[in-house]
């Protein structure tokens, strides 16, 4: 019994020291910044993720890389549920709140009408997710963009299949069958369009189909059997989460044959949820995303290894999950650009920060997630710096494939063989 | 007598308020109020006066939102015209939905609404030649009255304030003149109005048009506001639901009930939306639960709504120890 | 034309989906004449209880089938002396937004309590299918289509010709009637309510190991719900089972034919002309809808 006690308050001393040694530099007073996200409706699993990075990256900040200009770096939330609540909310940050940085907003919806409001009240706007291309065309100074548009994504998936699947598969670009699916919200839209674009413009790929369907449907046994139809070689599939598990179970039930399945982003086939929904059953389609296990942190530049490994730690520590969210590497990687971006410009002063966003010029490699930085006048940050990876389900989870001088994995099932014999 | 009064101190005080306040998210919220008030106004007409409960008037805000959007964008239009230009579509639309009207009554024609509406959330989704399909239209600010470029809030508190004591208006309107009556009449007892040589079919239809019109003219200068168009939220029910809504709690089926409902649920919900959502990854959703619990409860122990209560309090205090 | 076979297939199987969920509707929305705008969250309770059971406790969905049925009789109960029994005389807009408040705040405590992830039952048996000729039919969705009938059936027969099936039709024609005539009201409407959310719970657990569940999951299937049910005229079982067939026809035909991104406007176009031309439906009684009854 006593030397319970004794231990306990032991322990209690060493945590109390623990903690205090882990406070490390001392940070002179706080800045705040606003973080607009959907929390609630359809979009919220997604918006949970990114304030989740945005949360883990910003106590991160605190407490290993001094701060924000070298003070504490606080939040202000805000709840984007639709567009009239994301520019009602992107004014009371701004009004109440007094952030003179709002960031977020994750949804192609909700930025738009986000920014609008954050222009209004001359309030620098930092999206870090949606990847509608209009966000950045429209001529307002305070808008910035750390991740790529939907046009960037369809172009890093026409790369993969273009680079890499089309050898693999033994055809030439302009032999492979290219069949698009998609969701039809503004997501899928963006992304599968400029996808057919460049696979036939500068590809020749042969699009033999292009379905767009709403991602709450409740059955694709017709879409299936139109694509069998088509015989295509490569699957080109946008989709959300839902409708992703929905497909897979009535593709396999169809016994849909195709050689690659394709998708980009942090819903669907990019989500962990499908992994643990289909287990092994998972294995097989690739999902654009930022880097996930496999990959060689030593590729990176020494700046970038740095903040990459403490990223994913405090990752681990938080979730116990070894594999980032997308949403986390977004949220957390735009908000780590964002510090960078202040501590040049030492001031949240429209002009001169925006000069210092401008002059940032850093090589692939130099920050979370491998990404450099070099922003465009339109305040968009450019497709080449944002490297981009692959990521393929393997053994139930997603592994990082390509490109392939970054990680330790390689694709596998090119082609894809019968549905039950992706071990 | 007491609801003139109270009409022209909530007018008069949302008018005076921007030569006072300056925080510009009061501002944004008293715009907010003004333009759900002016829908829930404009629903009013249709489903307090005339009895034709909608829930699917999200069509007519959509296609004055869209009206406003293409307008601007494809055509360099200024958005005053794409204003009257959805009122018109919207009002031929009406007429339509006023044919169904006179078909359907009760739980069918709430269920075509809303069929209605969801059509033209697949039309704009889908066609991306015309309306850019589910990426929607960003509306661009260009500064200017004639372009509705409008930076500062209190201006814009005005000009919506303008079309809300228009719709208030309308509405006294039909609490007073004759016409007003017999659209009451037909709510109560559609045949027993007709026997009375009310012309029932044409009243219905034309408080549906008038409706249709002021909620597509609520649309345009939303898009405007918000400066960005995107068709599941212009069309979706929880739109229409939020009009209907904000009039039940006001009190149906007077003229300033859906403007204090408007108020109230618009107020309540920037508040718990700003206590709760900024809680972190955690505990979203509550402030939905305590809003759909609100309904229930607003639904069942105040079905006269709010302007009801207020009315029945002073009339209690006028007669004291009458029996209520 | 090799695909007829699937197609035929799918309509049949998706359809006896919709009619799960239309039966109960056409219950409760022909003998009470409310629109239960909460109907869907229901089904997606239907769909959590099977998830968790599977996940916690192991139970295959089946078994949470049998076992849970007392469990949806009490949360029909519940549900209709708390919410749906005090406003079950009063206006028709009262009704309306009681059920829409009810339904708001299911769905969010859905979200709050088991966040917006999309789950999925996998059961060993998920991918198993039963080929023949050309067609593929997934053995749970089978079995959906078995109970889908089963169960309009017994409730055909239960309101044809048991004694409290009378009474619920006697209720349906003419409350005051039936409460001349000595009925309960009270309790008929009670009863119909209870029966119309086992119905749908239950539906919810047999989609569990077919649908992915997430807290608004419900929403996809109650329009077209609402659709087969005044397709097949308001009370009517068989009506309501045969119209959900025919929706899913529309469905699944208009997505192979014309294109999946337009299958939504082709039945509720559909939706929009039985209004305009049949509004009593394909086996209601003719004027009905004039009458809101």
């Amino acid at each position: 019994m006593r030397n319970t006690k004794w231990a306990v308050v032991v322990g209690l001393v060493a945590l109390a020291l623990g903690a205090g040694a882990a406070q490390g530099q001392q940070l002179s007073g706080e800045y705040k910044i606003g973080v607009l996200e959907p929390l609630t409706g359809n979009l919220a699993v997604q918006g949970k993720l990114h304030l989740e990075g945005y949360e883990i990256m910003r106590d991160l900040i605190n407490s290993r890389f001094g701060g924000v200009m070298g003070k504490k770096l606080v939040f202000a939330t805000g709840d984007a549920v639709d567009p009239t609540a994301a520019a009602s909310e992107a004014t009371r940050l701004a009004a109440r709140e007094g952030v003179k940085i709002i960031t977020g907003t994750f949804s192609s919806t909700l930025c738009g009408a986000a920014s609008e409001a954050a222009a209004r009240q001359n309030v620098i706007y930092w999206e870090t997710s949606c990847v509608d291309p209009r966000l950045t065309r429209r001529n307002l100074k305070n808008v910035f963009r750390t991740e790529i548009d939907g046009t960037g994504f369809g172009w890093y998936n026409i790369e993969f299949i273009a680079k890499h699947l089309a050898h693999r598969l033994g055809k030439k670009t302009n032999e492979l069958k290219i069949a698009y699916l998609s969701e039809d919200s503004s997501y899928g839209q963006s992304v599968t369009e400029s996808a057919r674009q460049r696979a036939k413009q500068e590809f020749g790929m042969q699009e033999v189909a292009a379905e767009y369907y709403t991602f709450t449907t409740n059955d694709l046994t017709p879409v299936i059997l139109k694509l069998k139809n088509a015989n295509p070689d490569i699957l080109h599939h946008i989709a959300r989460d839902q409708d992703a598990i929905l497909f897979w179970r009535q593709a396999r039930e169809q016994d849909f044959q195709v050689k690659a399945v394709v998708h980009a982003g942090a819903t669907g086939y990019g989500n962990p949820g499908f992994g643990k929904a289909f287990g092994n059953d998972a294995n097989g389609p690739f999902a654009l995303l930022e880097p996930g296990p496999g990959l060689i942190i030593e590729k990176f530049r020494p700046d970038g290894q740095r903040v990459e490994r403490a990223f994913r730690e405090a990752v681990k520590a938080k979730t116990g999950s070894d594999v980032l969210a997308g949403g986390h590497q977004l949220a957390g990687g735009g908000l780590w650009i964002l510090k960078l971006a202040l501590d040049a410009a030492k001031t949240d002063d429209l002009d001169r920060f925006r000069a210092a966003v401008m002059s940032l010029d850093l090589p692939v490699g130099s920050a979370v997630n491998g990404w450099g930085v070099k922003f465009d006048e339109t305040g968009q940050n450019s497709n080449a710096r944002v490297q981009h990876y692959m990521l393929q389900w393997q053994n139930g989870s997603l592994v990082t494939v390509w490109p392939e001088e970054f990680t330790t994995n390689r694709a596998k099932w090119i082609p894809l063989g019968p549905w039950d014999q992706r071990k | 007598m007491s609801g003139l009064a109270l009409a022209a101190v909530f007018f008069a005080g949302a008018g005076l308020a921007p030569l006072v306040v300056r925080d510009a998210f009061f501002l944004d919220s008293l715009v907010l109020i003004l333009i759900w008030g002016t829908c829930a106004a404009a629903w009013n007409v249709a489903g307090g006066y005339a009895g034709q409960i909608s829930l699917g008037h999200s069509a007519f805000f959509g296609l004055g939102a869209y009206a406003a959007a293409l307008l601007t964008t494809r055509w360099a239009l200024s958005p005053w015209l794409g204003l009257a230009v959805g009122a018109l579509v919207a009002t031929a639309i009406g007429l339509v939905i006023g044919y169904l009207s006179n078909r359907l009554r009760g739980p069918y024609f709430v269920l075509a609404t809303i069929a209605f509406s969801q059509v033209l959330l697949i039309v704009g989704s889908r066609w991306r030649a015309v309306t850019a399909g589910s990426e929607g239209i960003p509306v661009p600010f260009r500064p200017g009255f004639w372009t509705l470029g409008i930076a500062d809030k209190r201006v814009w508190v005005w000009i919506v304030l303008g079309l809300a004591v228009l719709a208030y208006l309308v509405g006294l309107y039909l609490e007073r003149a004759r016409r007003g009556y017999q659209l009451m009449a037909v709510r109560e007892d559609e045949d027993a109005a007709l026997s009375l040589g009310v012309p029932a079919r044409r009243l219905k239809v034309a408080a549906i048009c008038v409706s249709a019109a002021f909620t597509a003219a609520c649309g345009a200068l939303w898009a405007q506001y918000v400066g960005f168009v995107d068709p599941f939220y212009v069309f979706s029910v929880d739109l229409s639901v939020r009009f209907a809504l904000a009039t039940i709690i006001g009190g149906l089926g007077t003229a300033l009930g859906p403007f204090l409902g408007a108020a109230l649920v618009t107020t309540v919900e920037t508040y718990l939306r700003a206590q709760f959502g900024g809680i972190g990854a955690g505990l979203v959703g509550i402030y939905l639960i305590i809003y759909g619990c609100a309904l229930i409860v607003m639904v069942r122990w105040l079905p006269q709504g709010l302007v009801g209560w207020i009315a029945e309090r002073v009339r209690r205090r006028a007669v004291p120890g009458a029996a209520s | 034309m090799h695909a007829l076979p699937q197609l035929i297939a799918s309509t049949i199987l998706l359809g006896s989906i919709y009619a799960l969920i239309a039966v109960g509707l056409t219950l409760i929305f022909g003998v009470m004449r409310v629109v239960n705008f909460a109907h869907g969250e229901f089904l997606m309770l239907g769909m959590y209880l099977a998830f968790w059971a599977f996940t916690l406790v192991g139970f295959d969905p089946y078994l949470t089938l049998v076992v849970s049925l007392p469990l949806w009789f009490a949360v029909g109960w519940a549900s209709y002396r708390l919410v749906m029994g005090p406003i079950v005389h009063a206006s028709h807009n009262v009704q309306v937004f009681t059920t829409v408040g009810f339904s708001i705040a299911l769905q969010n405590l859905a979200l709050v309590l088991w966040t917006a992830d999309a789950r999925f039952v996998r059961t060993d048996y998920y991918a198993v299918v039963v080929r023949i000729a050309n067609a593929a039919f997934n053995v749970a969705q089978v079995v959906a289509f078995g109970l889908a009938v089963a169960l309009t059936a017994g409730l055909f027969a239960f309101m044809r010709w048991s004694y409290t099936g009378k009474v619920m039709r006697a209720t349906a024609q003419d409350r005051h009637a039936s409460a001349l005539m000595g009925i309960d009201t009270d309790r008929v409407y009670a009863l119909t309510w209870t029966v119309g959310i086992a119905c749908v719970g239950l539906a919810g657990v047999l989609l569990a190991p077919i649908y992915p569940v997430y807290p608004t999951a419900g929403l996809q299937f109650v329009l077209i719900a609402y659709v087969a049910v005044v397709l097949g005229g308001l009370g009517d079982m068989a009506g309501a089972l045969i119209a959900a067939v025919l929706v899913a026809t529309v469905e699944v035909v208009g997505s192979y034919v014309i294109g999946t991104a337009w299958k939504e406007v082709l039945y509720l176009l559909l939706f929009i002309a039985i209004l305009v031309v049949r509004p009593a439906g394909l086996f209601g009684q003719r004027g009905a809808e004039a009458l809101g009854m």
